[in-house]
């Protein structure tokens, strides 16, 4: 099979090599190939991202690639992938020394990179967005038959269940996901670098996508897999690599290492929190919902919310709930229910409304749906609360200021400046800049969407100690996180929302993670 | 003694090869953020050496004068392009309350019914109250249908200059009273009237945009409109709001128009949307929204007034005129896009 190009199922020639998941059955494995730095090093003004790290990944598997945010692991990827270029050190592909100016050069020399924010064009096709830019022609037109005749192809090879025909708007976050690995993979790399790629996914989606990693491994690549889900990586990594502060940790086997070394090798000391036994509810209700109904998305739900409780809501994706928490907000409507804040019924609720009755809400998509990214970190910091710094129309700078420096020091926000913009901010900070927006409202209730999706094991525990902290002042919270075992360490309750219905209700104490898992995705 | 002398030179020295690169770093900073000032001072300067008639405080209050009508339409512009919107229609406006103003005041001192000064309040009342309805009906259908303003204005520019040629049946509107040229010729202290409100409505609207809650949301809106609603923000009624205010600034510049000229025609104010627009934007207002100064479409109207001023003065054909003119739009808006292309990577 001369340059690796393989005919087509109708015994045509593909115009440019087509990636073949066979081979390693058929005993035809190429030679390994490693990608491996020599004491890179990449320094910015005022830190050193990366100090000599050397670190070699071998092909057929998967290397989970570790470290907080910070630590220099995006750099790396940035780096391996031409976004960056190194201050310092070589990058080798299979023993020659690599020199990326940009993106485009280390894709042509065979490295891909999906990111998390998804790259496809939603008004497309699946076909036509996996050879964008490169589809089969006949004469002037594109010829579609071949067009859509390669594209199943490579999905059928890659056992991904999607019709090439279908719209990439029609497709969920999990298969998108997929279908820009698969895009990636049309272009037959030798390293594929897959950043979160999990972390918008529900269970079965999860499922799904390490299946298709599993396949892409027998086809000798190197993958390097980026994830702040622990747990998982025990599922889908051969090999852990760990940075921590720009410098190389170690790398080991994945079986042979636990939780807590992980743990260990990533933050150095740090110990794994349960939830502080001081936190008590009181009987009084604050938050009453009663039979909450939206087509579609969820029916009949009912429950109460008590103050100083932390109720969390355990939900795979599509449970219906981020629907759930958005109605009650205020931010969708409802067909039928009743929502009760202290006692007092709100009809037809909007999010002025809400704040107004003391509720406030931290959404789930940070960058679309919390921050204005065009904005300052100050101005971030008291969006929801600018009735409370104005007297009159007239915004007090001193009281805005008063307000900025409360959430940066209570929530310790790291921040050179609050005039920076607050895209500038790490993933974690930009989260407590969310939190801290909502704490300025004094809110009675706060309802966190995914408080810790896409930020660091030190981040998070910090959000967890915020909620806390909210609770022992007699503010209670709903928290709803697809990362199930973060309920069982922070929530007093977890009711169970299964297919837009509440159908379970336990203490933390009561149930094991394996069982929660069970109950939130039912059936199995 | 020796020692003390041979430390100090030593960070005596150390201080001079120090201080240099830090004061070029700052000159630096300020020339990048002051970019559009410095281009203008420059202008200036050569005009002053150009034209012995440019630098006299008559001429440049003239350029005040030239720039006084469409600038009050930019300042409610940049409100509305920071909010994320646009408003194509304001021409048109400017046309129908000239005529609305002659219009009702015509009509109702001819017929008796008040006489022709207070007639002409009444006018004047109108035509705000019919620019004020033109806004909200275009940040109604805006906020409740989702259409982009830029489609609803480019339709309502044809309505409303439809309708101001209909109410006018083609001819100009005359029947103002003497007293009436004030608001246009006047002048107090020796400045010109449309000056004095230019200045007043551009410290009415950076006292808004930088000082209030409202101000704060109109940012927050054009930022990111899904976050400023799920932070309690009314999205709606900002917009809305906006879009009235560019309104009204616009029924202002055409009562100031017609009272300068003393007629009131459907022809007026056409491709007035464009000035202020162009000057919006050459004082950095980013069209996406959420981005934008006050202060910088002060800069970028006295940049096309100058200009514009400068071109005549040297008489640079009226033609040639559009196409420098035009360039340098372009240009002044490749400088602001550049520098946030470099910020954004710093």
């Amino acid at each position: 099979m001369p340059n690796g190009r393989r005919p087509l199922q109708d015994g045509r020639q593909p115009p440019f090599p087509v990636a073949s998941y066979d081979e390693a059955e058929n005993g035809e494995v190429d030679h390994m190939s490693t990608l491996e730095t020599n004491k890179i090093t990449k320094i910015y003004p005022g830190t050193v991202a990366l100090n000599e790290v050397s670190v070699s990944f071998e092909s057929g598997k998967v290397h989970a690639l570790l470290g907080k945010n910070g630590s220099g692991k995006s750099t790396l990827l940035k780096i391996f992938s031409g976004a960056v270029e190194p201050s310092g050190g070589q990058v080798i592909l299979d023993g020659a020394p690599m020199k990326f100016h940009n993106p485009g050069e280390a894709f042509e020399k065979g490295i891909a990179t999906v990111y998390q924010e998804l790259s496809l064009v939603p008004g497309l096709t699946v076909a036509e967005n996996i050879f964008l830019g490169r589809m089969p022609m006949k004469g002037f037109m594109v010829d579609w038959k071949r067009t859509y005749a390669m594209a199943q192809d490579l999905l059928k090879d890659l056992g991904v269940d999607i019709p090439a025909e279908e719209m990439v708007y029609n497709l969920s976050v999990g298969q998108a996901q997929m279908i820009e690995i698969v895009k990636a993979m049309s272009f037959n790399p030798k390293v594929l670098q897959l950043d979160e790629p999990t972390s918008a996914l529900a269970k079965n989606e999860i499922e799904a996508l390490f299946g298709m990693i599993r396949k892409l491994k027998k086809k000798n690549v190197i993958i390097i897999y980026v994830s702040h889900r622990l747990h998982e990586l025990w599922e889908i990594a051969d090999s852990c690599t760990v940075l921590r502060e720009g410098h190389y940790i170690g790398k080991a086997p994945m079986q042979q290492l636990t939780r807590k070394d992980v743990i260990q090798m990533m933050f150095g000391d740090v110990e794994i929190r349960t939830r502080p036994d001081d936190l008590t509810v009181a009987d009084e209700v604050v938050l009453e919902v009663k039979g909450l109904s939206r087509r579609n998305k969820f029916q009949d739900v009912s429950f109460q919310l008590r103050k100083g409780e932390v109720l969390g809501i355990a939900g795979m994706l599509g449970s219906g709930r981020t629907e759930l928490l958005k109605s009650i907000f205020g931010a969708d409507s409802f067909d039928k229910g009743e929502i009760y804040c202290n006692g007092k019924q709100i009809h037809t609720p909007t999010p002025e409304k809400m704040k107004k009755a003391g509720l406030a809400f931290t959404p789930e998509d940070r960058k679309h749906e919390a921050l204005i990214q065009t904005a300052s970190i100050k101005d971030n910091l008291c969006m929801a609360s600018l009735d409370l710094i104005a007297e009159g129309s007239f915004i007090r700078k001193n009281i805005e200021k008063e307000f900025v420096e409360r959430q940066v020091s209570d929530l310790q926000i790291k921040v050179a400046d609050v005039n920076h913009q607050v895209s500038s901010l790490s993933g974690g900070n930009q989260q407590k800049v969310v939190v801290g927006n909502w704490l300025n409202t004094n809110p009675k209730i706060m309802i966190f969407d995914e408080p810790t999706r896409g930020i660091d094991v030190n981040a998070k525990q910090q959000i967890f100690q915020i909620i806390w902290e909210q609770s022992r002042k007699g503010i209670s919270s709903i928290m709803v996180s697809s990362e199930l075992e973060e309920l069982l360490e922070v929530c007093h309750r977890i009711l169970i929302l299964k297919d837009g219905q509440i159908s379970g209700e336990f203490a933390p104490e009561e149930l094991k993670i394996d069982e929660l898992y069970a109950l939130s995705m039912g059936g199995e | 003694m020796k020692t003390s002398t041979s430390t100090s030179t030593s960070t005596s020295t150390s201080r001079s090869t120090k201080t240099p690169p830090l004061l070029t770093l700052a000159l630096k900073k300020n020339l990048n953020k002051h970019v559009l000032e410095i281009i203008l001072l420059v202008i200036v300067v050569a005009m002053a050496f150009a034209s012995s008639g440019f630098l006299t405080t008559d001429n440049l209050l003239n350029i005040l004068r030239n720039m006084a009508m469409q600038g009050c339409i930019a300042f409610g512009m940049t409100m509305v392009i920071i909010a994320g919107e646009i408003d194509l229609s304001i021409g048109s406006t400017v046309a129908v309350s000239g005529v609305i103003v002659g219009l009702v005041s015509g009509k109702l001192s001819s017929s008796g019914i008040l006489p022709i000064d207070a007639a002409v309040v009444v006018g004047i009342i109108a035509s705000f109250l019919v620019a004020g309805l033109i806004g909200y009906f275009n940040g109604w259908i805006l906020t409740k249908y989702k259409v982009p303003s830029f489609i609803i204005t480019l339709a309502m520019l044809n309505v409303v200059y439809g309708i101001a040629a209909v109410l006018s049946k083609g001819f100009p509107v005359t029947t103002f009273p003497s007293w009436f040229n004030v608001f246009g010729a006047g002048e107090i202290f020796s400045i010109p009237i449309p000056a004095i409100i230019l200045l007043a409505v551009f410290a009415v609207i950076l006292l808004i945009m930088n000082y209030t809650k409202f101000g704060r949301s109109v940012y927050a809106v054009g930022g990111n409109p899904e976050s400023a609603h799920l932070s309690g923000i009314n999205v709606s009624r900002v917009k809305i709001i906006c879009m009235v205010v560019v309104q009204l600034l616009s029924a202002l510049s055409g009562i100031l128009l017609s009272s300068q000229v003393m007629s009131g025609s459907f022809n007026f104010g056409k491709g007035w949307e464009m000035i202020a627009i162009s000057s919006v934007i050459i004082g950095g207002t980013s069209l996406f929204g959420g981005i934008g100064k006050v202060w910088g479409t002060f800069i970028g109207l006295i940049f096309l007034g100058v200009l514009i001023n400068a071109m005549t003065l040297l008489n640079i054909n009226e033609y040639v005129q559009y196409i420098v003119r035009g360039l340098l739009i372009l240009t002044a808006v490749l400088i602001t896009t550049i520098q946030l292309m470099k910020k954004r990577k710093s």
